[in-house]
């Protein structure tokens, strides 16, 4: 957020565009021309209706998908030429990566650390390290599919952080959840600010966004149509509301 | 030494050898992963039920189940049929009413086939062992082999018990007085006009049909003075072929017109004073050779066409959990944003699916091996009999044949279920696929195709037919075909599994809308 921060995340007219075979090959511009920077030590927030390009936009910076056209660059690696460079600089979390059902706990979270390339004496360090800060030591070696949503949650967090990544991207990770796992959540989220990450984080509720973020970016229709600092959106209107804001930004729903 | 050292340090500055070490290097690093990912998919796969049952469970249990209970449902309708009387309506009895008589007297002769019957008995061989070597004289001689009976011992007693001095020595003889055909014979249906040609055939039919007869028999008005006057006579038998019971009844009596007319020329003969051999001056005598027997031959038929469907079905359900299941469950974008290449994913899916259809393959061979060596199946054991053994080399060149063809299998099912974005939609695409398989593999069972190099150009095909060249024991003729169908379909697995990967990085397959 400060000017001397450096840029973890820098993203220059990404854009995505879908072609939609079901629907008479009509083009859908998810993420239309969408630049934006984002900082170690920072939550930058994506904030958007249904269907705005959140997801689509994370996708891309975790190279999942590839981009249409636009660059976009993660701890300096391009994510087009050097994807898997970037996916080891990142801890990616949504709603859609889920844990596998057959592994224990702890067996779900060697195999990613596996994956991440870290040695065996390593990942045996940080679950003695992640399990005690959370309180997992309980369920280590039970199954993922036998685990309640708040214990599948805290797995997922040391999978995520497990390689200690530069730059965490969340998406909507807290839909669906109860206040108390949700709470897990949000502490965990602020703690990575506060150890110097760089922290993407997409929503669509505004008070979750306004506790949160530092940064938020106002995403509609797959364009940005803001990007600031949570109290200039704010000021946006005399209200001093974020929703009001927000409709302002988007227009009024016709 | 330094010399040594020096020389290295050159290799390592040199452009070329730098490109292939860092190539080897990345060779190795993804063979390292796709390791790490084949443990856990293993680990998984092995975890989950379904692939448990279809892997381990059928191939080992389902095949001994299912053949037993076939033989066992095949040797008791086969006894039921041998032992069942059926009526047989004779059209015109007044036209030779001593062939009638004579026929009456042979066709139930349960007086005769009860001694012959509990004779066997004491000596422990059951009435349903009986029914099953049924016109099969040698597999009758393989089971008293089996019995530890001696053929003429047991031929001398019957004659006693029989109270026949002309009583053959045959097997076949024996087991066609056990087994005597078992006819009444009635000579009026319902009156039921059936005088005109065309209706007759109708009303027969009808009652073929209804079980009201098994067939009919009709002599033709000339008989006796035919036979009288040295010359034959023919007697039609109407019969239908879709009926068991019918065709039961043909051959009965065939074979009771046969030795009524055996009876008939001995007379003829001994009337003329000519030799007993005179109407029948050549004769054949089968002398089987002691190489591969009817078990091989059976088992080189069928093995082939059940190890590539045991590959298949080995491989579909965790090739389907590990693709579309991934999907499912939600778990596809957390292996994704893992800093690996898709190569080593695919790769390490494609060993556990790979290793999935080679155990099940297995699997199966030995468990049909083992209960065939065991005799389990009365009906296969007693009617095919002989041994069969494979050697080590052509248990290696088998297993050589069958990694291959699985590769295809498992790339093949890995790509479908990758496309697949449910369990259920992944089923709907291995099925149609396992079908296209299955057929080709059954001409292993086609009577008569050799492995030439038309066929060993044709996929599934070539690996059917050289699994049984191979059972057969002809794998000393066959080495050129079983190298190049080797080769081939190796190449034709690896595209499918550069396909795969190439498939595993598309959009459009991943994130399917
Ligand atoms: N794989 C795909 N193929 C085709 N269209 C897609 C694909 N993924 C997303 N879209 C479309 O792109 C647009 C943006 O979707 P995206 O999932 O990024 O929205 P979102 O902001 O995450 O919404 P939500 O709050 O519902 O998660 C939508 O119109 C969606 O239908
Ligand atoms: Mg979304």
């Amino acid at each position: 957020m400060t000017a001397g921060s450096q840029a973890l995340v820098s993203v220059v007219s990404l854009t995505k565009i879908f072609n939609d075979r079901q629907r008479g090959r009509e083009e859908i511009r998810a993420v239309d021309a969408v630049s934006f920077e984002a900082h170690a030590g920072e939550i930058f927030g994506l904030l958007g209706v249904n269907g705005a390009g959140k997801t689509t936009t994370l996708r891309l910076l975790a190279t999942m998908l590839k981009p249409t056209s636009g660059e976009a660059s993660v701890c300096g690696h391009s994510i087009s030429k050097e994807p898997q460079a970037v996916r080891r600089r990142i801890g990616f979390m949504s709603t859609a990566t889920s844990l596998y059902g057959r592994l224990s706990a702890k067996e779900m979270v060697t195999y990613f650390g596996r994956l991440n390339g870290m040695s065996r004496e390593a990942i045996e360090q940080r679950i003695l390290e992640l399990f005690d800060l959370f309180g997992m030591n309980e369920f280590r070696d039970r199954r993922c599919d036998k685990l309640s949503t708040g214990m599948k949650q805290k797995v997922s967090i040391v999978r995520t952080v497990l390689h200690d990544p530069e730059v965490m991207i969340f998406d909507e990770p807290t839909v669906g959840l109860d206040v108390l796992t949700s709470r897990t959540i949000v502490d965990f989220v602020k703690d990575c600010r506060t150890r110097g990450k760089c922290v993407l984080f997409s929503t669509h509720i505004m008070e979750e966004m306004e506790k949160l973020c530092d940064r938020v970016g106002v995403i509609h229709d797959g364009k940005l149509l803001a990007c600031e600092p949570v109290e200039a959106l704010k000021s946006r209107t005399p209200s001093g509301r974020v929703e009001d804001a927000f409709v302002k930004l988007v227009g009024e729903p016709a | 030494m330094r010399l040594g050292a020096m020389f290295t340090a050159r290799l390592r500055r040199n452009p070329m050898t730098r490109a292939v070490l860092s190539k080897f290097a990345r060779g190795a690093q993804i063979l390292a992963v796709s390791s790490t990912v084949f443990c856990k998919e293993l680990v998984d796969v092995l975890r989950d039920r379904r692939t448990l049952i279809f892997m381990l469970v059928i191939p080992t249990v389902a095949i001994p189940v299912l053949m037993w209970v076939t033989s066992e449902l095949m040797t008791h309708f086969m006894e039921k049929l041998a032992r069942e009387q059926v009526d047989v309506l004779v059209l015109n009895p007044e036209a030779a009413p001593e062939l009638v008589e004579e026929v009456k007297k042979r066709a139930n002769p349960l007086g005769r086939a009860r001694r012959v019957a509990e004779l066997l008995k004491a000596k422990g061989v059951g009435e349903s062992e009986l029914a099953m070597t049924k016109g099969e004289p040698r597999a009758f001689l393989r089971l008293l082999e089996k019995k530890g009976i001696d053929p003429e011992e047991l031929a001398t007693e019957l004659r006693v018990a029989v109270e026949d001095s002309d009583f053959k020595l045959e097997p076949g003889a024996i087991i066609q007085n056990a087994f005597p055909p078992n006819f009444r014979l009635v000579t009026e249906l319902d009156p039921r006009d059936y005088d005109h040609p065309a209706e007759r055939e109708q009303v027969l039919l009808e009652a073929v049909r209804t079980d009201e007869i098994a067939a009919a028999i009709e002599f033709a008005d000339d008989a006796l003075e035919k036979l009288a006057s040295g010359d034959s006579t023919e007697i039609r038998v109407y019969y239908l072929d879709a009926s068991d019971r019918s065709s039961t009844a043909l051959s009965g009596l065939r074979r009771i017109f046969k030795s009524l007319g055996k009876q008939m020329v001995a007379e003829r003969l001994l009337s003329k004073e000519l030799p007993a051999g005179f109407a029948n001056p050549v004769k054949v005598r089968p002398e089987r050779l002691p190489g591969p027997g009817m078990l091989v031959k059976f088992l080189s038929q069928i093995l082939p066409y059940m190890i590539l469907i045991f590959a298949f079905m080995g491989a579909m359900y965790p090739a389907i959990d590990l693709g579309a299941g991934e999907k499912e469950r939600g778990t596809l974008e957390t292996l994704l944003v893992a800093p690996v290449s898709r190569l080593s994913i695919v790769l390490g899916k494609f060993g556990v699916i790979l290793v999935a259809a080679l155990v099940s393959a297995v699997l199966a061979t030995i468990s049909l091996s083992v209960s065939l060596y065991l005799g389990i199946f009365s009906t296969i054991s007693l009617v095919s009999g002989g041994s069969f053994s494979f050697s080590i080399q052509e248990a290696l060149v088998a297993l050589l044949m069958i990694v291959p063809i699985s590769g295809i299998f498992a790339a093949l099912l890995l790509a479908l279920s990758i496309f697949a974005k449910s369990f259920k939609e992944g089923q709907s695409y291995a099925s149609p696929l396992q079908m296209v398989i299955i057929m080709p593999a059954f001409v292993s069972f086609v009577p008569g195709v050799k492995l030439d190099w038309l066929m060993a150009s044709i996929p599934v095909v070539n690996v059917s037919l050289a699994l049984k060249e191979i059972f057969t024991g002809n794998l000393d003729q066959h080495w050129a075909h079983v190298g190049v169908i080797f080769l081939s379909t190796s190449i034709f697995a690896g595209l499918l599994l550069w396909f795969a990967t190439w498939w595993f990085q598309r959009e459009q397959v991943l994130f399917r809308s």
